[in-house]
């Protein structure tokens, strides 16, 4: 549904996209990950007609962006970071005004917005103005007012950004659900759980280019690390334990203020030898965890030494 | 890549037309929707719309009182009360002043998210515009209505050309002022900034109003003035109202308005179509 090849944007000297491929099946979702700058926005404005790319060739539910853009705009829904609803009108006032730009009728558009409105627990507040909302009940309009036209391709720029963590959940239910029905999403999110969660396929984009991509599984097996943290007691020597991790393979990060170690290992027989090291030196364990890999490593490793890791993809 | 291979086990899949009815309105359902909104917004706020409307009258108070007097001057045309040669003016200079809040209006309606939101639906983005000017328009037209009425039932406003005279003098005026509308609808989606915006607004108006015959004869401004009302279109659309609504004869002043404002309309109407297309950083 989404068929981005070789997009690239410059704004004067500023290259904000080199080169930037992403293929999205139907009902599926691809999360693109990326700091503030790395060109997300830029990406989402091209997909959804609104800039137009320097170069590249970009398709979008089976139309031309540059060529076809009232098709492709008559197929997606965007939202963005800011709400992008009339602040005078009501929430109904909204959703009506959009569908009949759509072309429904006054009949169908009063239907549709009020079928909205109870989707996204607006109701009660249906006739007041949007301005009057707080910040979730303008993010819950804002996708409503997405998804008036019943949309094939959905695009989720930093959907969650600022939002309270029990809105964010609802709005990954409604964002799984809308999945389920066929829809497809690009979701930009600089938080991991939200793409580890809601997408099939994570891309990382880092200075305008595609710098990683892969299931979150693959990525986090490929770049994330597993890691033993222990905490010693006040009378273990923790030079004695930092030196025995070493003796015995490992590379142990110690951290004196708290008096614990951490070192990262690959396999359940690494954690025992991490224990059976500490041990020959006499050191007593207060707390042992083991921290599986998450896309922040993921994330880390690769927006610290972009290049270096650019085959990972 | 690994995605594409994935896709491509995939794709294509049919994708059935579940709102084959909703691919974009109609131009004129989208015009009729967009300018329904401006209007509703134009009037949401009462006091706006009260002050709007009170602001033609004190200018018509004021000026009667200040230029009254120009009457008894040797260079006024005789027979002609003030009150008959000022109220034709004042129809439009008063447009004008209502004309430049339509670029206010439109830069502040820029940063209204919707704005934002009409750029990713299948809407045709001159038409917000379009709607945008016809909202301000019917906003003008609604004022000079308002002058019009208390001229007459309090200023006693009675012009020789008659009804049929002064409604063609508020048709003129109206053409005159939408091409002025369309001027600073224009300026908006160039410079997206209210503060530059009114500051141009300021610097064009007032030369514009008090450089021409709105107030005083030609004849009666320093020779240098003379020479820039002479160029100043207000100064035709000023004499062509008067013309109407006095029953002189039309001479240049109507045509030259027409002309004028024909040029101007359409020249902003492209300048303003493709800056406005142009989305905020793209």
């Amino acid at each position: 549904m989404i068929e981005a090849a070789g997009v690239c944007k410059s704004f004067g000297d500023v290259h904000a996209l080199n080169g930037v491929d992403i293929e999205v099946a139907r009902g599926k979702v691809l999360g693109l990950l990326g700091h503030n700058g790395a060109g997300k926005t830029t990406l989402v404005n091209i997909l959804s007609t609104v800039s137009p790319p320097t170069a590249g060739t970009v398709r979008v539910a089976g139309y031309d962006v540059t060529t076809q853009g009232a098709a492709v705009r008559a197929r997606i829904g965007v939202t963005g970071q800011f709400a992008s609803v009339d602040e005078y009108l009501s929430g109904y006032g909204n959703l009506v005004l959009i569908a009949r730009l759509l072309g429904a009728g006054r009949r169908q558009a009063a239907a549709r917005a009020t079928e909205l409105l109870e989707l996204f627990r607006l109701t009660e507040a249906a006739k007041q103005p949007s301005r009057t909302y707080s910040g979730g009940m303008r993010r819950r309009l804002d996708l409503a007012a997405s998804l008036v036209g019943r949309p094939d391709v959905l695009f989720l720029d930093e959907p969650t950004t600022g939002l309270d963590p029990t809105t964010r959940i609802a709005l990954w239910e409604t964002v799984e659900g809308l999945v389920a029905d066929g829809t497809t999403v690009l979701l930009t999110t600089q938080y991991l759980d939200e793409a580890d969660r809601l997408a099939d396929w994570i891309t990382v984009l880092s200075k305008g280019r595609v710098i990683a991509s892969g299931t979150s599984g693959r990525l986090k097996a490929e770049l994330g690390s597993r890691a033993v943290h222990a905490a010693l007691t006040p009378d273990s020597d923790l030079s004695a334990a930092t030196g025995a991790l070493a003796a015995a393979g490992f590379q142990p990060r110690p951290d004196p203020e708290r008096h614990a170690l951490s070192t990262p290992v690959d396999t359940s027989a690494d954690i025992a030898a991490v224990v059976r090291a500490l041990d020959t030196v006499g050191a007593e364990l207060v707390e042992l965890t083991v921290k599986e890999p998450s896309l922040d490593d993921v994330y880390l490793a690769l927006t610290q030494s972009p290049t270096a890791l650019a085959g990972a993809a | 890549m690994a995605l594409q291979e994935r896709t491509r086990d995939t794709a294509p899949i049919a994708v059935p037309d579940t709102t084959a009815e909703w691919r974009g309105g109609s131009i004129r359902a989208q015009l009729w929707v967009l300018t329904g909104r401006q209007i509703r917004s134009m009037y949401g706020d009462t006091r706006l719309a009260l002050f709007s409307l009170l602001q033609p009258l004190i200018m018509l108070l004021l000026l009667s009182e200040i230029f009254g007097s120009m009457a008894n001057r040797d260079d006024f045309p005789h027979g002609v009360r003030y009150i008959d040669y000022l109220v034709p003016a004042l129809l439009v200079t008063t447009g004008i002043g209502s004309a430049q809040g339509a670029g206010v209006g439109l830069v502040k309606d820029m940063d209204n998210g919707i704005v934002a939101r009409f750029r990713v639906l299948p809407t045709r983005l001159p038409l917000v515009l379009v709607a945008r000017s016809l909202a301000d328009l019917l906003r003008v037209f609604t004022e000079l209505l308002v002058l019009l009425a208390c001229g007459t039932v309090f200023f006693g406003f009675r012009p020789s050309g008659g009804v049929l005279g002064t409604a063609a003098a508020l048709l003129l005026t109206v053409f005159v002022i939408w091409s002025l509308i369309w001027c600073f609808i224009a300026l908006a989606a160039w410079l997206r900034s209210v503060e530059v915006m009114s500051s141009i607004a300021v610097l064009v108006m007032f030369p514009l109003m008090f450089a021409s015959s709105a107030f005083v004869p030609l004849k009666g401004l320093p020779e240098w003035l003379q020479v820039v009302a002479k160029v100043n279109p207000v100064t035709y659309a000023v004499d062509g109202s008067r013309r109407l609504a006095l029953g002189w004869d039309l001479g240049l002043g109507v045509v030259g308005a027409l002309g004028t404002s024909a040029v101007l309309l359409a020249l902003a109407g492209f300048v303003a179509a493709k800056c406005f297309q142009r989305a905020p950083n793209a």
